[in-house]
């Protein structure tokens, strides 16, 4: 997908002079501006000219491994040098303005911690590396501690954490200088359930409780879903779709229904009424259904006899998302 | 009718204390920027190379070098101030002397330098800090210059610690010891200049190592190899070969270039460089060699580190 191509209908963003903005609920000037934005690696073209806007609230920069949101996020920080285009962030190139990456907090996906030392000891040192005086860098790195829960393991030494723990170090070395935002790098990586709701409790709470914005990249639509506001879709380095995640959910809602018999007689049915509906693994499956659809699906099943087990709405995959567009979904995507 | 009488209400005495968790607060302090990353990055380079605020095992290779170099500083004091008492004031020109120090003291400086100077750069690729250090007010070039100036104090330290052991030897050693401080004051300025020549030369050459290394060992067993195996190979070759070019090729004993600077330094050829050849060529031509070792390597360094900021 160009930069300039349109946006679904169904999205909220806006092309303004061939920039995709995500409309923010509030009128704000946006955080982060990438303009045509392109990082090639010899032939490998990571990002292929995006452009979008982020502003403040928790963004998803959600997409495939290799869909470019990693490469995104490192040029936003100045880490990496962009082929063309440009990235400005707050106002300034980040890469250019020591005073503008004061204020930016980053958590990688790969691993970045010391072994040797406490966590207490390494947050110190972070809010110090971030320009802190080094009295109220002590006491932040024991509030951050604690915001993060790891307040009664702040003196044990960081090589003896679990990866659950490792990545409450990470979020909170990021968070440790109090900065205006956030970008994290697949924050729920290596996480077990558990472990991945108690880190988007966290960025869910980084944002409403303390107003700090967060840019978070995931390669799985629920983590999305359940804790961004608005996000943006990449594959190949291209610009998928952009808006409100209420929008793009809403759009991938679909229904099953699980009978224990008169499967066809069922199916029947709804084609009568105008429901397109299709077996997938013993289930029913109805795409695109609306509040008519529902009513179709209560009648056809009364009229069918068909013994009801279970009904259920059902969001569509990633994979699926990107399969509208056009594109084939990689194999082996997240459901 | 009568007025009330007014109760003092009661007021429970508080037994025991509360405490309020005010939780994660917004912070609305300084921020110094550039030039506290900069401290921070100096500070913590010197608490790596020494071990400081790391387990026990971090302390045991940094402070056995320092304790061990402390040691030759003390032993030669100790003869020192023996040979003083014994043979008199005119026996001073046989006891050990500051120029003579590197001579004997310079491998466990080297082998310091090897193992302990990776510390500062090798965990942090390693472990991938590196990339928390450039997202915060900090550039490669402010890195690099801090972990530079971290193991460069570090390595003063080492080098001068034993020589002001020794000078305080030889001086309380002496039985007129305002009279010998009074002609041998230089040494202290001497002690500086050639510790200091010795410490950026191991810091610079050790740095750059580590530089190309994500593995500490590996950079230390490089380093060791550099300084410490390629010394009898150079001496070898070079007393073969007469002329300018068994002194050329005797210029490429790595641990003897610090040292030739020692000599110019303090006046004397000390133990360690008696036999190159080396020793011969003009000052300003072994000066120059010293400085080229530093400028160039050090110019790697920064260049390579340089790079990581876009």
């Amino acid at each position: 997908m160009s930069p300039d191509a349109e946006v679904p209908a169904t999205a909220s963003p806006v092309a303004v002079d061939s920039l995709v903005v995500v409309e923010p609920p509030v009128a704000s000037e946006p955080l982060v501006v990438a303009r045509n934005l392109e990082k090639r690696y010899g032939n490998v073209v990571a990002l292929g000219g995006v452009s979008f806007g982020i502003y403040d609230g928790i963004t998803g920069i959600l997409g495939e491994n290799g869909a470019g949101k990693s490469t995104a996020i490192k040029i936003f920080l100045g880490l990496l040098e962009p082929t063309s285009g440009s990235a400005i962030v707050m106002g300034e190139d980040a890469s250019e303005s020591p005073a503008v990456r004061a204020r930016l907090g980053y958590m990688p996906e790969h691993d970045c911690l010391p072994t040797g030392v406490s966590a207490a000891e390494f947050l110190t040192h972070m809010a110090e590396a971030s320009g802190l005086p080094p009295s109220r860098a002590r006491t932040r790195a024991a509030d951050t501690l604690r915001h993060v829960g790891l307040f009664e393991e702040r003196y044990r030494s960081i090589g003896g954490y679990s990866t659950g723990m490792k990545q409450r170090v990470k979020l909170a070395q990021a968070l440790v200088h109090d900065p205006r935002m956030v970008f994290l790098d697949e924050p729920t990586a290596g996480l077990d359930p558990a472990g991945r709701e108690e880190m988007l409790d966290l960025v869910r709470k980084t944002h409403r409780e303390f107003g700090i914005s967060i840019l978070c990249s995931s390669h799985l639509m629920s983590d999305v879903e359940r804790t961004c506001d608005r996000i943006i879709v990449l594959q190949g380095g291209a610009l998928v779709q952009a808006g409100e995640v209420s929008d793009l959910t809403g759009e991938t809602e679909s229904v099953f229904l699980e009978v224990d018999a008169a499967h066809e007689s069922l199916i029947g049915e709804l084609e009568r009424r105008g429901v397109a509906a299709r077996i997938e693994g013993g289930a029913i499956h109805i795409e695109n259904a609306d509040a008519a659809v529902y009513d179709h699906i209560r009648d056809a099943l009364v009229d069918s006899g068909a013994p009801l087990r279970r009904m259920a709405p059902r969001r569509r995959a990633l994979a699926e998302l990107f399969a509208r567009e056009g594109d084939e979904a990689p194999p082996g995507g997240p459901r | 009718m009568t007025r009330p009488t007014a109760v003092a209400p009661e007021v429970a005495t508080p037994t025991h204390g509360t405490v309020f968790d005010i939780g994660y607060q917004r912070y609305d302090g300084p921020r110094e920027g550039r030039s506290r990353s900069r401290i921070a990055v100096f500070r913590d380079g010197v608490r790596a190379a020494l071990g400081l605020g790391r387990g026990g095992k971090a302390k045991i290779l940094p402070w056995t070098f320092i304790g061990a170099m402390v040691a030759v500083g003390f032993i030669l004091a100790l003869v020192a101030g023996f040979v003083l008492r014994v043979a008199g004031p005119e026996a001073v020109d046989e006891i050990p002397s500051h120029s003579d120090f590197y001579g004997i003291a310079s491998m466990f400086y080297l082998v310091f330098a090897a193992v302990v100077a990776p510390e500062l750069l090798c965990p942090d690729r390693r472990n991938r800090v590196i990339d928390l250090y450039l997202v915060r007010p900090l550039t490669g070039s402010d890195y690099i210059a801090a972990r530079w100036l971290a193991f460069l104090a570090v390595a003063l330290f080492a080098a001068w610690l034993p020589q002001f052991v020794l000078m305080a030897g030889r001086v309380m050693g002496n039985p007129d010891p305002v009279s010998y401080l009074r002609e041998t004051w230089l040494d202290a300025p001497r002690i500086l200049g050639a510790g200091g020549a010795i410490a950026v030369f191991t810091t610079t050459l050790a740095l750059l190592v580590a530089a190309f290394s994500s593995r500490r060992a590996y950079a230390a067993v490089f380093l060791v190899g550099l300084f410490v195996i390629t010394a009898p190979f150079t001496m070898g070759l070079s007393q073969e070969i007469d002329g300018a070019a068994g002194q050329w090729i005797s210029m490429f004993t790595l641990s003897n270039i610090p040292v030739h600077v020692n000599d110019l330094i303090f006046g004397q050829v000390s133990a360690m460089t008696a036999e190159a050849p080396a020793r011969e060529l003009p000052a300003e031509v072994l000066v120059g060699w010293f400085l080229a070792w530093v400028i160039v390597p050090g110019g790697i360094l920064w260049a390579r580190y340089r790079r990581l900021t876009p």
